[in-house]
């Protein structure tokens, strides 16, 4: 069929043409306007899923934009890891748009709701396409729409410390794209080429005469990267953004976009640069480093917040600091674990933010403190933060175990012991901040002090989903592994 | 019975009250009578199942079943052998008394819609932990077991209990962590962690004494082992008394069930004694029989002095542990059970007091012998086979532990098991005497006159569904003391043969 | 010396590189907003000299190709690729400026460290 050659473009075409449908719907049927997004958030996800069942059965796929075949043209490639970052990133974001069609009416006021619909779209569709380009130009300019459309979904709401946490966002961002852009024409001056492929092919050779160029470069790409994932100590901005944003936003925030450009670094790192340089320079060993640090400190800091969602945007960095690690060790099992531990963070940390947000929405509380007695009068989203800390610390049966269990086989593997225990103490840590909000909100003596609202239904069931989803993340792991076992066994 | 059944019987018993714990908590919307009655069926049908096991077992039976994989290498699988039939046995049955005591005792408390369904869900991991094939499903079970025995430590919900479910939790997640580390360290040394391969680790290495250090601090905390102890004195005496009773006389065990796994699954025990990791254990243990005989003297309250006291007898266990031969491992084992009857006996017994008259105070408990005559005299012949008194089980096992340290000539231990014999005695005495010889605090005063006449004491005992759970109970020390032929006994000496001949491989 | 006359010979790069350092330390250290997006747009087009300059070939002509047996084209990629770059920095600066409208409807300010003050005093 001719439509199921053109599916790594229409993946990115739907959600992009709905994108601009959206808000003109809106004026005329709210409800229609929302069921359309989700429905086309829907179909991308059955696309990526068909493609991702194709290329696992027939191979790699590489697909040409508008058949200009590279190094000129925008090439897209479907492999599967790639796809399992496009998988988590569709899934994840239908299953927060699902949350965000009642709570936005919450939050946002209603004549900007079908805007919010068009730079959800937009980051969608952005983040889709980084998974997938093979060109680093294009690359550049989805992280751009990227990043304008997640700083809006921030801003949209329009209070005060919302446009100014968006505003530092949008700065900090635009200096990380600014050493990103600055990192591509390195490379392009000592090889003339944007697609990863020819890029490493030229650049095993480019390096021996041009090394000065290829380590700026590099160093400039994990500045840049960096700085968009919130590597400590470029962290700056996200505690501030993330806290503020309105849950949906925060839930894709922390889930999702900081990830994407983890994942994006970690492409560049392992198919751009060739493996000699890789082993020649200490580029892995920075990024474990700082990485190690962030666990730490991410964790610290969250522990002395007093507000909730300030506390998951904090334990945010520590995690993204884990993702890194693995990506830093530079160990097949290491690497699976950072991986896997993508796709559990992002549904861990988003639930988290959906409990905090309908916590808010029920009851306007944001403060850790007065959230004693809350778990008896919201048993289902109290269970469900309890499921996401659990998830967080560790605990057998969630999807937390897995990750941290590879991260720490791949850390003993290259006979690295002390990153096992900063794997290890992260659980600590994390335990040591998110058990007490559950303990109180469960068994504390007094009541609820608050009036509590009905939380609707849709939030409710997006929560249950996500239950699911750690759980099934813990114990049928499997499938997955495996998938990213083979995907990356061929970097090493 | 072929190994199918015995598999699926298996999991039946473990699966079996972790499904019914929702069933519980839901009956609890229908009817109190509905949720109990389903609790304590639960717990009959387990402990029936569970001794559905004996013929196979009595046959020498091992079964080692994987069930499914959760990523390459690591799965969930099921063991059933001579150590895992004799601990999941004992736990059932001191659940079986524990769950009917429990109907009666927690019928002056609140929030028993929580209670039954974690009392029956505890039970489940428990023989999860016991039933696991692989270090890894042990630890899911262990860390499951832990964390939702958590509830039933905070149960009172008071400010105490809350600050000892706290240490608790931190120091579970500490010590799952340690397990995990540990753990890893295995699978990355040997490309497996199950039981069913015969020792893992065979080669001496660094990383191996650093996984051992962590099991030991995994376990060692669960087993109250010294210096890791600490969180259980204020722990197990704030639950609610069957509760207490569980915590110490079986969860306990899991601690010492899994360093037996791994002295001698994991580790080939030939290996931890030609390098002297053995002794690591072994001074720990010493300490912990010491310290915590001398700590419990100390303590006022009755249920502190029963669960310091406990610290001191899982010493014994991991003593004789240390100690690689037939008598001792027998006495460990032996004491496991004898411990788990002793203590839940005087645990149980301490709760019907509490319940009756609201006195946790030693001193207050003068004379209580004279009211509560069944409950106390339990309590005492409990108490006298802690002390190790013949012909009571206590003292068979401590017997047997000493010939053990003989056989190595290790008259040291035989010293320490003597003296904290004595500690024993110092501490359990001085609540029994004064229940039984003295009376009353209250009538004290008409002593005074010259005419010396015996006050009349009303009887008052506890409900009998509570005092049928401690006479069975007491009557259980009495019963495997008397007759060295029980099949209590002869478990544990074909479970030590079977360990130290390999594990059956 | 050698490296003085790469130095000379490559003059471009330099002030490429000058114009970023420029526009990335007065985006990092200057409090107002409206000085921090046009270091921001300094520090683009610092990257877009870059790219231009390196696609220009000495002596070259422009990639047009009429038939007549020119050989020399000067590179048309970085140039088409720079026209993306700079609608993406335009439409950049223009959020940004709104945003700051906005910050200073706010809180009546486009200073970072008054906002940070005004912030703190709440």
């Amino acid at each position: 069929m001719a439509l199921a050659e053109h599916l790594p473009a229409l993946i990115v075409i739907t959600p992009l043409s709905c994108a601009f449908m959206a808000p003109l719907l809106y004026r005329r049927h709210a409800l229609a306007s929302g069921y359309m997004v989700l429905l086309s958030l829907l179909i991308t996800l059955v696309m990526s899923a068909l493609l991702l069942l194709k290329v696992n059965r027939e191979g790699p796929l590489s697909y040409q934009m508008g058949n200009w075949s590279p190094p000129w043209g925008i090439e897209y490639l479907a492999d599967p890891l790639r796809l399992y970052m496009l998988v988590v990133v569709i899934a994840v974001s239908l299953w927060v748009f699902f949350y965000a069609l009642k709570d936005l009416e919450h939050e946002l006021r209603r004549e900007v709701i079908g805007w919010y619909y068009t730079l959800y779209l937009l980051l969608v569709a952005s983040m889709a396409a980084m998974t997938m380009t093979n060109d680093l130009f294009n690359l550049f300019v989805l992280m751009e729409i990227c990043a304008i459309s997640s700083c809006a979904i921030i801003t949209i709401k329009q209070d005060r410390e919302c446009l100014e946490a968006g505003f530092k966002y949008l700065i900090l961002s635009a200096m990380g794209t600014g050493c990103y852009l600055l990192g591509i024409a390195m490379l392009y001056m000592v090889t003339g080429h944007l697609n990863f492929e020819y890029l490493q092919n030229e650049l095993s050779t480019a390096v021996a005469i041009y090394p000065l160029n290829v380590f700026t470069a590099a160093a400039l790409f994990i500045v840049a990267f960096g700085t968009k994932a919130a590597l400590f100590p470029l962290h700056v901005w996200l505690p501030d953004a993330h806290a503020s944003a309105p849950s949906p936003s925060s839930a894709m925030l922390s889930g999702l976009v900081i990830k994407i450009y983890a994942f994006s670094l970690f492409l560049i790192l392992y198919q751009v640069f060739p493996r000699s340089l890789l082993d020649s320079l200490p580029l892995s060993e920075i990024v474990l480093w700082l990485a190690a640090l962030g666990v730490m400190f991410g964790s610290i800091y969250a522990m002395m917040q007093k507000d909730l969602k300030k506390m998951l945007a904090y334990s945010s960095i520590g995690q993204i600091a884990i993702i890194f690690m693995g990506i830093g060790l530079d160990q097949r099992l290491a690497l699976v674990g950072g991986l896997y531990h993508i796709a559990v963070h992002a549904v861990t940390k988003g639930m988290l933010f959906m409990a905090a947000g309908a916590i808010i929405y029920a009851t306007g509380v944001r403060k850790i403190s007065d959230l004693a007695g809350i778990g008896r009068a919201m048993p289902l989203v109290l269970a469900a933060f309890t499921i996401g800390s659990a998830s967080m610390i560790g605990i057998p049966g969630t999807g937390g175990l897995i990750s941290k269990w590879y991260l720490a086989l791949g850390a003993l593997e290259i006979g690295r012991s002390l990153f096992v225990l900063v794997v290890l103490s992260s659980s600590l840590l994390n335990a040591i901040y998110y058990l007490p909000i559950v303990i109180n909100a469960f068994m504390s003596e007094e009541d609820f002090a608050h009036k509590v609202n009905e939380v609707p239904k849709m939030l409710q069931l997006a929560l249950v989903i996500g239950m699911i989803f750690i759980v099934v993340a813990g114990v049928f792991p499997r499938p997955l592994i495996l998938l990213l076992g083979e995907a990356v066994a061929n970097f090493f | 019975m072929a190994e199918k059944t015995v598999v699926a019987i298996q999991i039946i018993i473990v699966l079996f009250p972790i499904i019914m714990a929702p069933v519980i908590m839901y009956s609890n919307r229908i009817s109190d009578k509905l949720r109990n009655g389903l609790s304590v069926l639960t717990a009959a049908f387990t402990f029936v199942l569970t001794m559905t096991l004996y013929p196979f077992i009595k046959n020498g039976g091992v079964v080692q079943h994987s069930l499914f994989e959760i990523i390459p290498n690591l799965e969930i699988s099921i063991r059933l052998d001579l150590l895992s039939f004799s601990l999941a046995s004992l736990a059932s049955f001191v659940w079986l008394l524990a769950t009917p005591y429990s109907l009666a005792y927690m019928s002056k408390e609140h929030a028993c819609g929580r209670y039954y369904p974690v009392l029956i869900f505890t039970l489940g991991s428990c023989q999860g932990i016991f039933f696991a094939g692989d270090l890894f499903s042990l630890f899911v079970f262990f860390e499951l077991m832990s964390i939702i025995a958590y509830i039933l430590v905070i149960h009172e919900q008071t400010e105490e209990a809350l600050k000892a479910g706290y240490k608790y939790l931190v120091m579970t997640i500490i010590g799952g962590l340690a397990l995990f580390f540990g753990m890893i360290i295995i699978f990355e040394l040997g490309g497996t962690v199950s039981l069913g391969v015969g020792p893992i680790i065979q080669e001496e290495s660094v990383l191996g004494l650093v996984a051992f250090i962590c099991f030991l601090i995994g376990f060692g905390m669960k087993a109250g082992m010294f210096p890791l102890h600490v969180w259980l004195p204020d722990a197990h005496p704030v639950a609610p008394s069957p509760a207490s009773a569980l915590l110490s006389g079986i969860m306990l065990k899991t601690g010492a069930y899994g360093l037996i796994r791994v002295v001698f699954f994991v580790y080939s025990f030939q290996l931890l004694h030609a390098f002297d990791w053995d002794d690591i254990l072994a001074v720990l243990a010493v300490i912990t029989i010491l310290l915590g005989s001398a700590v419990a003297l100390t303590q006022t309250d009755i249920k502190r002095r029963l669960a310091y006291s406990s610290i001191s007898q899982m010493g014994y266990v991991l003593l004789g542990l240390s100690i690689f031969n037939t008598n001792a491992i027998t006495g460990a084992i032996f004491h496991i059970f004898s411990h788990a009857f002793m203590k839940s006996a005087l645990f149980l017994a301490a709760g019907s007091i509490i319940w009756k008259t609201g006195k946790r105070n030693i001193a207050d408990l003068r004379g209580i012998g004279h009211q509560m005559p069944i409950t106390m005299g339990c309590f005492a012949l409990a108490a006298l086979s802690m002390i190790g008194i013949p012909p009571l089980s206590g003292f068979l096992s401590k017997w047997t532990l000493a010939l053990g340290a003989l056989d190595v000539g290790m008259p040291g231990f035989v010293l320490v098991l003597l003296i904290s014999s004595l500690l024993n005695a110092l501490y359990y005495l001085p609540i029994i005497i004064p229940a039984f010889f003295e009376l009353p605090g209250e009538l004290t005063i008409k002593h005074h006159g010259d005419v010396h006449h015996e006050p009349r004491i009303k009887i008052e005992e506890a409900a009998p569904l509570m005092l049928l759970a401690i006479v069975l109970l007491a009557s259980c020390t009495l019963f495997f003391g008397l007759t060295p032929n029980n099949i209590a006994y002869g478990l544990s000496r074909l479970t030590a043969a079977f360990l130290l001949g390999g594990g059956g491989l | 010396m050698e490296m003085l006359s790469r130095l000379i010979h490559n003059y471009f790069y330099l002030a490429a590189i000058i114009l970023f350092v420029i526009g990335m330390h007065t985006m990092l250290t200057h409090s107002n907003m409206v000085k921090k997006v046009i270091a921001m747009n300094i520090m683009d087009t610092s990257v877009f000299l870059l790219f231009v300059a390196i696609g220009y070939v000495r002596g070259g002509k422009p990639p047009i190709i009429d038939g007549i047996g020119e050989t020399l084209y000067v590179n048309p990629l970085p140039g088409a690729l720079i026209l993306t770059g700079i609608v993406v920095a335009v439409s950049i600066s223009a959020y940004a400026l709104s945003l700051i409208i906005k910050i200073q409807r706010a809180y009546g300010t486009v200073d970072c460290d008054e906002i940070c003050q005004i912030r703190g005093d709440e």
